[in-house]
């Protein structure tokens, strides 16, 4: 019977990562401001860019991906995770962008089915 | 990884199932009880975002979720007005996973909380 994965590794490389939720996001805001109106527009496609990219893959893992965009001003903001899961194949990855006026914040996690 | 027993259940039974609503309470608590009060102050807030993260993590495995991954993630900004605006997408089993969310507002700083639960078959 054929494996699902022949050869193919079950680990999240989070590092591999960065780069293609970079583009994502510049490909949506890039030369942008910040706009009350376009946000949940821009939030929705980020967030699709993300998860059809890592899907495309074809990898057995299930995907969670997060997009925080906020006004600058000069507020703060923190961001924190914790997870319940292996260690050994799932992983996390959070990108910063940040722009004249906007700051933006992606988190996908991958956990592995099985 | 995950308890003895039952790992041929491909999925999860009625009582086993992650419950958004028990999820979304333990949230509440924990985060009414730690933030309320508590003034945005940066070097305070760094810390308190990952303690935070951690409790709820642990209340939420204690409420009894056996099979399931959690994904916990803490947001919390100072309040001065700006817009701010989050969204999630999932590629998963709707059958057995979902989330759970809150979010704690005061006069100077917001929080937002998502905890993720997939099952593991």
């Amino acid at each position: 019977m054929e494996e699902y994965n022949s050869g193919e590794e079950i680990l999240f490389n989070s590092d591999e990562a960065t780069a293609p939720i970079k583009e994502c996001i510049e490909g949506v805001i890039g030369g942008t401001d910040y706009n009350q109106n376009k946000i949940n527009q821009w939030t929705a496609s980020i967030v699709e860019r993300c998860l059809n990219h890592f899907v495309k893959q074809g990898r057995a893992f299930k995907y969670i991906v997060n997009c925080t965009i906020m006004q600058k001003s000069s507020a703060g903001l923190h961001t924190a995770n914790s997870c319940y899961w292996d260690t050994a194949t799932d992983g996390s990855c959070t990108v910063r962008w940040e722009n004249r006026t906007m700051y933006c914040v992606v988190s996908v996690f991958a956990v592995a089915v099985a | 990884m995950m308890g003895t027993s039952d790992t041929y259940l491909i999925r999860p039974n009625h009582q086993e199932k992650f419950k958004p609503a028990v999820v979304k309470e333990c949230i509440r608590e924990v985060v009414r009880e730690r933030l309320t009060g508590v003034r945005y102050d940066d070097e305070e807030v760094r810390q308190l975002s990952t303690t935070l993260a951690d409790s709820i993590k642990d209340r939420v495995k204690k409420a009894g979720f056996d099979r399931y991954k959690l994904t916990v993630q803490v947001v919390i900004g100072e309040q001065r007005g700006q817009g701010v605006k989050m969204s999630t997408r999932c590629f998963w089993d709707a059958d057995t996973d979902s989330y759970a969310e809150d979010v704690f507002i005061t006069e100077n700083l917001f929080c937002v909380v998502v905890v993720f639960g997939s099952y593991y078959y």
